[in-house]
């Protein structure tokens, strides 16, 4: 039985409003140092971290428990637990603050019981019990010291950049070179221009706390899914930080201060055909050709149609990497992995705009090229097949070779059935 | 044809941003017509607004510091631009604390207004906020379209209640019925009547007091000698009425309505620099 206590309801409470803007479930993981919490969204193109250490609580009491049939002990014992049913106990955390006294978080994993006592004004004690699964939730590898590009800047800046596209506004693009930065709405070839209204913002290198510009680079991601962190990032008043390459390569948005840290990792749009280039620095005054990892030209281009396939594949269930460090490839060896998947099959049921489709693709390769290369070790090609559709899984190429495998991946039954017949 | 405008002071951004607001809860599409001395949001009386029409002028001298347009020829120089007015609405709502705004017709892809708007920052140099919003060019040969209303030969003139009044009514029998009753007489005395099978609700108002018009022609005398008493009435759709109410953020110097019995109602709100008018049909 594990007790937590809060320091600031505000904070905690925004930030799993952040997490519910990924994905519809998240894993609760209390260690020994903190609390972590971690999301995926389905598609891969989104992937949320937040880990509060024991000093952001009142009180921390974390009891180790460890299982028998676990080759090495257990430190911790993630659980599932849906976004839904946890929302409605930070509803209103602007005025949650005013009202409650404390906050106490049990957790009880043989139960499968996560409870939530929210003790307010006037003696009211409200008490959440939340079922949880156990779960293997999948983390992403980043190497965020790589990325060349790194911007540092205080949230309210970037709350009152992104404020002037519209709430809808899937995908916007920022554009850096050492001389300035754009943030604009997404556009790509077939975009009806007569019909879209456009917005940018162009800004000075002065207005950030960091400006670090290795690469000029032009990335595009969801903005939707960040907009949690930035309205979680305004109660920390931690600055935010972004750390990026070129197009293709994932996005981070990353917070971090004694008692709390966070990551939000994104997948960019790739630029597919100029992959194969050398690390040039795109020339943005002409428009880029964009071709979708998806057949885009097929008689049936919606995205509807690979998701079915996907939704077919048996789920095998993800292994856990644990790698306690964001540094690469190193990290302990993997455990073999028993019970289900935390990600679902219902892959693009609601990124139903397929510019997001599109840009879905990007963060598995980032995350799974190291995770792939382990289970290469592993033989587990049946994995392999889930996300790449019909990549044969004789190939054990390099990972650039993967980005070309999946642009020019078809989706037709017949390589899905050949899949199907050499998976073990 | 060129266009290019600029608006520096504050005041004038608010008071022209909430026009816009005003405009852009009227209609989805309008017709913006550009002279060299106003600016025009045009509603025409189609079938798909339910026959709903708007005319908005404002004289650009009250908002734009610079103001330069060329029209399509000499001979007509005028711009008519076809755009939802709730882009502009948009790209000018994070402008409120603006250096300096500046409105310009381009055609990057296609027709644009570009909306750029200069912001104060903590760098040495401002930040540039650019908003593109796609326009159609309308082409002479529809002008006619979209020519300024006439004031209806009208049975009664009246001032309005107070607007905030009027639309809390409206709100509450909104729920009841989907058509309302206008009438009123030329002593001042207005009523809103909705009828439905349960029930029937009326609220009354009185000493409104009835605008004086001119007559500069014999039609208007048939109003001068009626009835003072008799009340002209006409059934329309409370939505729309609801739309022009709620749509007001400031309070109008001046709210009146003519009525044509059974036919139109023609509203005019009046404020300094803006008149807008908005005619109402009759439902069968």
């Amino acid at each position: 039985c594990i007790l937590h206590c809060f320091l600031s309801l505000l904070v905690f409470g925004r930030a799993i409003h952040a997490i519910a803007r990924i994905s519809d479930e998240f894993s609760f993981d209390p260690i020994e140092k903190g609390l972590a919490l971690r999301s995926v969204n389905s598609s891969r193109s989104a992937y949320a971290y937040v880990f509060f250490s024991s000093m952001f609580f009142q009180h921390y009491c974390w009891t180790a428990v460890s299982q028998p049939c676990q080759k090495e002990k257990q430190l911790s014992l993630p659980c599932k637990l849906i976004i839904k049913s946890v929302l409605p106990v930070f509803r209103c955390v602007n005025v949650l603050e005013r009202n409650v006294e404390k906050c106490s978080i049990y957790t009880n994993i043989n139960d499968h019981h996560v409870t939530f006592q929210l003790l307010c004004k006037y003696g009211v004690v409200k008490t959440y019990n939340l079922t949880c699964q156990e779960c293997d939730p999948l983390q992403a590898v980043f190497a965020k010291h790589m990325c060349p590009n790194i911007l540092k800047v205080h949230s309210r800046l970037l709350a009152d950049i992104m404020i002037h596209f519209p709430t809808s506004q899937e995908e916007v693009t920022l554009s850096v070179t050492p001389m300035k930065v754009c943030f604009k709405s997404y556009t790509e070839e077939d975009t009806d221009f007569s019909k879209t209204m456009l917005t940018e913002i162009q800004l000075n290198p002065d207005e950030f706390d960091y400006f670090q510009v290795g690469v000029d680079s032009e990335v595009t991601f969801c903005l939707k899914e960040l907009r949690g962190l930035l309205a979680f990032s305004e109660a920390t008043s931690v600055p935010v930080s972004i750390h990026f390459d070129i197009s293709g390569k994932p996005i981070a948005f990353s917070i971090e201060d004694m008692v709390l840290e966070a990551s939000f990792i994104l997948a960019t749009l790739s630029d597919v055909e100029k992959e194969t280039a050398s690390q040039q620095p795109p020339d943005f005054s002409q428009r880029q050709e964009r071709k979708p990892p998806w057949d885009g030209s097929a008689p049936n281009s919606k995205p509807a149609k690979p998701v079915s396939l996907l939704a077919k594949q048996e789920i095998k269930s993800i292994p856990r990497v644990m790698m306690r460090e964001v540094t690469g490839m190193e990290g302990t060896a993997m455990t073999e992995a028993e019970g289900h998947a935390m990600l679902g099959g219902e892959a693009r049921e609601h990124c139903k705009d397929f510019k997001v489709a599109k840009a879905s693709e990007i963060i598995n390769l980032q995350i799974l090229h190291h995770v792939v290369s382990y289970f290469y070790k592993h033989c587990i090609f049946q994995f392999h097949s889930l996300f790449f559709g019909a990549v044969s899984c004789k190939e054990q190429d390099a990972i650039s070779h993967t980005f070309h495998s999946l642009a020019t991946a078809s989706d037709t039954e017949e390589d899905f059935g050949n899949m199907q017949s050499s998976q073990v | 044809m060129r266009f290019r405008a600029k608006i520096v002071d504050l005041a004038c951004l608010n008071h022209f941003s909430r026009v816009i607001n005003t405009i852009a809860k009227l209609a989805k599409t309008c017709a913006l017509r550009l002279t060299v001395s106003k600016l025009y949001f045009i509603l025409s009386d189609k079938v798909a607004n339910g026959g709903v029409s708007m005319w908005c002028e404002l004289c650009q001298g009250n908002f734009f510091d610079e103001f330069q347009m060329e029209g399509v020829a000499a001979e007509h120089n005028e711009i008519y631009l076809e755009l939802v007015p709730e882009n502009l609405s948009r790209a000018l709502k994070t402008a409120q604390n603006a250096k300096a705004v500046k409105i310009k017709l381009t055609n990057k892809h296609c027709p644009c207004l570009r909306v750029a708007v200069e912001l104060p920052s903590l760098s040495s140099s401002s930040r540039m906020v650019t908003h593109d919003i796609p326009v159609g060019v309308i082409p002479r040969r529809l002008w006619n379209d979209f020519r300024e209303p006439s004031v209806p030969d009208f049975d009664v003139s009246i001032y309005l209640p107070v607007l905030k009044t009027m639309k809390s009514v409206l709100e509450r029998m909104k729920n009841l019925s989907n058509s309302i009753v206008i009438e009123a007489n030329s002593s001042g005395e207005m009523n809103l009547k909705i009828e439905t099978d349960l029930v029937s609700v009326t609220t009354h108002f009185k000493d409104l007091g009835n605008p004086p018009w001119a007559s500069e022609d014999g039609c208007q005398s048939s109003a001068q000698s009626r009835d003072l008493e008799s009340m002209a009435e006409a059934r329309i759709d409370i939505k729309k009425l609801l739309q022009l109410l709620a749509g007001q953020q400031v309070n109008p110097t001046k709210a009146l309505c003519n009525i044509v019995s059974k036919r139109i109602v023609h509203f005019i709100l009046l404020h300094e620099d803006v008149s807008l008018q908005y005619f109402i049909p009759a439902l069968a």
